[in-house]
C-alpha cells in the first residue's frame, strides 16, 4: 500500500517536472569561445577542421618540453589553458552534432512518411552521444584528458556533414526536389553550412 | 467528520455553482468567438460535463448524497464525461501534431500506447479491493490522460514543433486537473474516511483552476484553418534516414571504445 501510495506521487511529480521541462524555451547553448580566429574566419567551417591546430596545443611532448624549461606555476597554468581550450572543442564538436541531428528530425517531420525504427534509432544514439560527451568533459575537468581521442570524434562528425550534403546534392539532380528541401530547411532555420 | 463536512458544505455548492457558471460562460464564449469550430470535441466535452454536472445535481436533490442511486449516477456520468474529455485530448494531441503527416502517424500510436500501458499498470498495480474499483479505474484513466499530454509535449520539444498558444493552454488545462485528480484519489484510497470530505472540494477547486487557464486562453477567436506544412516527397527520408543513423551509430561505437579504453587503465 505505501509502495502504491508512494509510487502514484512520483508518477505525477515526474509528470509535472517533464511538463515544466518541456514547455520551457530552448536554451541557446554558450559555446566557449576558441578565440576570435574561430569566429572570423568562414562560417561554414567546421570545429573538426582545427583539428591539427587543436592536436598541436594538446600535444603531450609539447607539454613535457614546456614544464623542463618553466616553473610550475606557468606550467599548471598552460595546462589549465589547454583544458579550457579542449573543452571549447568538445563543445563545438558537439554544437555540430547538434546541428546535424537538427537537420535529421527537421527531414522527419516535413515527411509524410517515417520509420518507427530510425526515429527511435536516432533518439537512442543521440542521447548516448550526449552521455558519452559528459563523461569526456568530466574527465578532461577531473584532468584525466582524453585528448588524443577528441580527433576521432571530430573525424567522423567531419565525415558525416560530408556525407550528408552529398546525399543531398545527389537529391539534387532532381532539382526540383532539392530547391524544396533547401526551402524547407531555410524555413525551419537548418544551416546546412 | 460530521463537523468537517458541515463545515465545508456551504463552500462546495458555492464551487459547485461556480464552476457550473465559469463553465457556462466558457461554452458561451466559445460560440460566440466562433471558436467551437476549431475546437469541437472540447467544446462537446465542456457541454457533457456541464449536463452530467446538472444530472448529478438533481440525483442528489431527489434521492439524496448518499443513496445508492446516487451512487450510480455520479459514477456513471463520470465515466462518460472521462471519455468526453479523452476525445478533447485527442484533439488538442491532433491540432499540435496532425499537420506533421509522418511524425503524426508515429506519434499517435506511441500516444496510444503510453495511455494503454499506464492505464494497465494503474489497475493491476491497485489492491484488488472492489469497492474501490471505480476509483481505481478512475486514477489509472487520470494518469494515461496525463501522461499523453507530457509525451506530447516531449515529441513537440524533440522535433521543435511550434506549439500555439491556446493548444498549449488546453493541454496545460487537462494535464494539471489530471494530476491533481490522481493524488486526490491517491489520498483517499489511503485516508478513505479522514479525506472523503475534501475529496469533492479539492477536485472542484482544481477543475476551476483548469476552467480559469481556458477561458483566458480562448478569450479571442481562433482562425480555423491550420497553417499548411509543405511536405517533402518521401524519398528523400528514405535516402538520407539511413545514412544519418548509420553515421551516429559509427560515431558512438568509436565513443564508446574510447571510454573503454580510458576506462581500463585506471
Amino acid at each position: 500500500m505505501n509502495f502504491l501510495f508512494y509510487t502514484f506521487i512520483l508518477a505525477v511529480a515526474v509528470l509535472l517536472f517533464l511538463l515544466a521541462w518541456s514547455l520551457r524555451a530552448p536554451r541557446k547553448r554558450r559555446t566557449p569561445s576558441l578565440g576570435p580566429l574561430a569566429s572570423e574566419q568562414d562560417p561554414g567551417r567546421r570545429h573538426a577542421t582545427y583539428l591539427p591546430q587543436i592536436q598541436r596545443a594538446l600535444a603531450p611532448a609539447d607539454f613535457e618540453f614546456l614544464a623542463s624549461r618553466t616553473s610550475r606555476r606557468l606550467a599548471r597554468q598552460v595546462g589549465k589553458e589547454r583544458r579550457r581550450i579542449a573543452l571549447a572543442y568538445l563543445s563545438g564538436v558537439q554544437e555540430d552534432f547538434q546541428r546535424l541531428l537538427k537537420l535529421a528530425r527537421v527531414i522527419a517531420i516535413l515527411s509524410p512518411e517515417v520509420g518507427a525504427a530510425q526515429e527511435f534509432e536516432r533518439l537512442q544514439l543521440g542521447v548516448q552521444f550526449a552521455l558519452r560527451c559528459h563523461m569526456i568533459r568530466a574527465e578532461l575537468l577531473l584532468g584525466l584528458a582524453p585528448l588524443p581521442q577528441l580527433s576521432g570524434l571530430s573525424q567522423m562528425v567531419s565525415g558525416f556533414a560530408v556525407r550528408m550534403e552529398t546525399a543531398i546534392t545527389e537529391l539534387g539532380e532532381r532539382a526540383a526536389l532539392a530547391t524544396e528541401l533547401a526551402s524547407s530547411l531555410e524555413r525551419r532555420g537548418v544551416d546546412l553550412r | 467528520m460530521r463537523l468537517a463536512m458541515a463545515t465545508i458544505a456551504p463552500f462546495q455548492d458555492a464551487l459547485w455553482a461556480l464552476n457550473s457558471a465559469g463553465e457556462a460562460l466558457l461554452l458561451t464564449l466559445l460560440v460566440v468567438r466562433k471558436n467551437y469550430r476549431s475546437y469541437p470535441a472540447f467544446s462537446f466535452y465542456l457541454l457533457v460535463d456541464l449536463t452530467m454536472g446538472a444530472t448529478v445535481f438533481f440525483v442528489y436533490h431527489l434521492w439524496g448524497f448518499h443513496s445508492a442511486t446516487a451512487y450510480g449516477v455520479a459514477w456513471g456520468t463520470k465515466g462518460i464525461v472521462l471519455f468526453a474529455r479523452a476525445l478533447a485530448v485527442a484533439e488538442v494531441c491532433a491540432h499540435l501534431l496532425s499537420r506533421y503527416r509522418g511524425v503524426w502517424a508515429l506519434a499517435w500510436r506511441i500516444l496510444l500506447l503510453c495511455a494503454v500501458l499506464v492505464l494497465s499498470y494503474s489497475i493491476l498495480a491497485a489492491r484488488h479491493d472492489w469497492g474501490l474499483a471505480l476509483l481505481t479505474a478512475d486514477r489509472g484513466l487520470e494518469l494515461s490522460i496525463a501522461t499523453v499530454i507530457v509525451v506530447l509535449f516531449l515529441f513537440a520539444r524533440y522535433y521543435e514543433v511550434k506549439v500555439e498558444p491556446v493548444v498549449r493552454s488546453l493541454a496545460i488545462g487537462f494535464c494539471l486537473y489530471s494530476c491533481s485528480a490522481v493524488l486526490n484519489n491517491t489520498v483517499l484510497e489511503r485516508w478513505l474516511h479522514d479525506y472523503s470530505a475534501f475529496w469533492n472540494l479539492l477536485r472542484m477547486l482544481a477543475f476551476l483552476a483548469s476552467l480559469s487557464i481556458w477561458s483566458w486562453a480562448l478569450r479571442h477567436s481562433q482562425s480555423e484553418a491550420q497553417t499548411k506544412e509543405i511536405l517533402l516527397p518521401s524519398g528523400i527520408y528514405q535516402a538520407i534516414a539511413p545514412e544519418i543513423n548509420l553515421r551516429l551509430r559509427l560515431f558512438n561505437e568509436q565513443l564508446g571504445r574510447f571510454w573503454k579504453v580510458e576506462a581500463g587503465p585506471s
